[in-house]
């Protein structure tokens, strides 16, 4: 069986019957992924890792628990990593540093070449677009979008962090997720 | 409805699950009954599917795969069964979390001793030891909208059903139901609707799709009566994660 012709859901139902080489495949498309994303919210290197060997292994216990009908299978394994990292952050009472480095800047980015041709093509234009979009805003609202989407933090945590009004934040916010849309509704994402 | 009584300003922090409490249960409330917001809110949940893919990358240890594996292969040679706490623990745990209402434990313990109560006592009796007990229980707390409200989820020994028990929740109109969801990952699966009677208590036979025991967390909101596809109305009662 040559994994790494298989869709993702295929793949999750190889691990669904414990198949190694299928698992090793989906740490090959998103090991990546999931390891920035715990980087990204926690700013730390050991617990990133922590965090990455949880979700894939929560992947591979829990795959009889994806459901296609609600998400992607990357959707899946990011709501994981983005929850298990909120958790980590909330539980150990983490305060992440940096997060003016939490968004790419260049938006000319590429995609590892083991996804396959299908798959690299879709998620490469999606990546794109909404790089493209989130590169366009202004760098107070990419930071606010940081503290919600990564650390998990509510509005009012974010103007405590900051030091900003409360208002202040809600707007930039409201006025980022809105740019975004509408970027990404002009290149028919949406 | 009027434009001022939608909540389109709130939605993307919402989406993003940002918002603090009281908007957020101001935002449920309203979801529950406007087909046009939740058809908005769908557009800023498909954007913050592709956050993921604006973070910035960092490179893996390079050993980080190995480990999981490895970790994945130690699991897949594990016993399918671990030891759990048995289930008068959990009660003295609940106790000394101050459990709001005592009568909720009586009306637990009553639930227990029923004759005729389920398929937990049916499992008890199959026991070939005395030492495994047929239950575990997980504790629901009420959040800021329902203060006063409690609940016990009832979890049968092998975590394939439940039957939850409810307290101190108002009584609702009839086009109104409590929602039960089973969570993990972030999603939310329906455990199935239920109404309290006229002095706040209820109990629920839960059963669901995957054991009960798999699921991370628990949460009860109001609903159209019926029920409905995701959470939209207040959350009234919530377990820790």
């Amino acid at each position: 069986m040559e994994y790494t012709r298989l869709d993702d859901e295929a793949l999750i139902g190889f691990v669904q019957q414990n198949q190694e080489a299928a698992l090793s495949v989906l740490y090959d498309r998103y090991g990546r992924l999931v390891y920035s994303m715990a980087f990204n919210a926690l700013q730390d290197q050991a617990l990133a890792e922590e965090i990455t060997q949880d979700v894939f292994l929560r992947v591979w216990n829990k795959a009889e628990t994806f459901r296609a009908e609600q998400g992607k299978v990357v959707t899946w394994i990011t709501s994981i990593a983005r929850y298990r990292a909120i958790d980590v952050i909330r539980r150990r009472n983490v305060r992440p540093e940096g997060n003016r480095a939490t968004w790419v800047d260049d938006p000319g980015f590429e995609l590892p070449d083991a996804l396959n041709v299908e798959a690299e093509v879709e998620a490469s234009d999606s990546s794109r677009q909404i790089r493209r979009a989130m590169a366009q805003l202004p760098d107070e609202q990419r930071l606010v979008l940081a503290y919600a989407y990564f650390q998990g933090y509510t509005h009012s945590q974010i103007a405590n962090a900051l030091g900003e009004p409360l208002g202040t934040i809600k707007t930039r916010i409201r006025l980022a997720m809105q740019k975004l849309r509408q970027l990404l509704q002009e290149v028919d994402h949406l | 409805m009027s434009r001022e009584a939608h909540v389109f300003n709130l939605l993307s922090a919402y989406a993003l699950d940002c918002l603090d409490a009281v908007e957020k249960a101001q935002v449920e409330a309203h979801l529950r009954e406007c087909d046009l917001c939740r058809a908005d809110l769908q557009t800023y949940r498909e954007i913050v599917q592709v956050l993921p893919l604006v973070g910035r990358e960092s490179e893996p240890p390079p050993g980080l795969k190995s480990k999981i594996m490895q970790r994945a292969a130690q699991a897949r040679n594990a016993p399918a069964t671990q030891n759990q706490p048995i289930w008068w623990e959990h009660l003295a745990a609940y106790f000394r979390k101050g459990a709001p209402a005592w009568g909720l434990v009586g009306l637990v313990l009553i639930l227990m001793l029923g004759a005729n109560n389920l398929l937990l006592w049916q499992r008890m009796n199959q026991l070939e030891s005395k030492a495994q007990l047929p239950f575990s229980t997980i504790v629901l707390t009420g959040t800021e909208t329902s203060p006063d409200a409690s609940g016990v989820l009832v979890l049968s020994q092998d975590g394939e059903h439940g039957t939850l028990i409810v307290d101190g929740l108002a009584v609702l109109d009839s086009a109104s139901q409590y929602q039960l969801w089973l969570i993990q990952d972030g999603q939310r699966t329906n455990g199935g609707v239920f109404s309290v009677g006229k002095d706040g208590y209820g109990s629920h036979w839960v059963s669901s799709p995957q054991p009960l025991a798999s699921y991370s967390s628990f949460g009860v909101t109001i609903e159209p009566t019926g029920g409905s596809p995701g959470p939209t109305g207040a959350k009234v009662l919530g377990s820790e994660s």
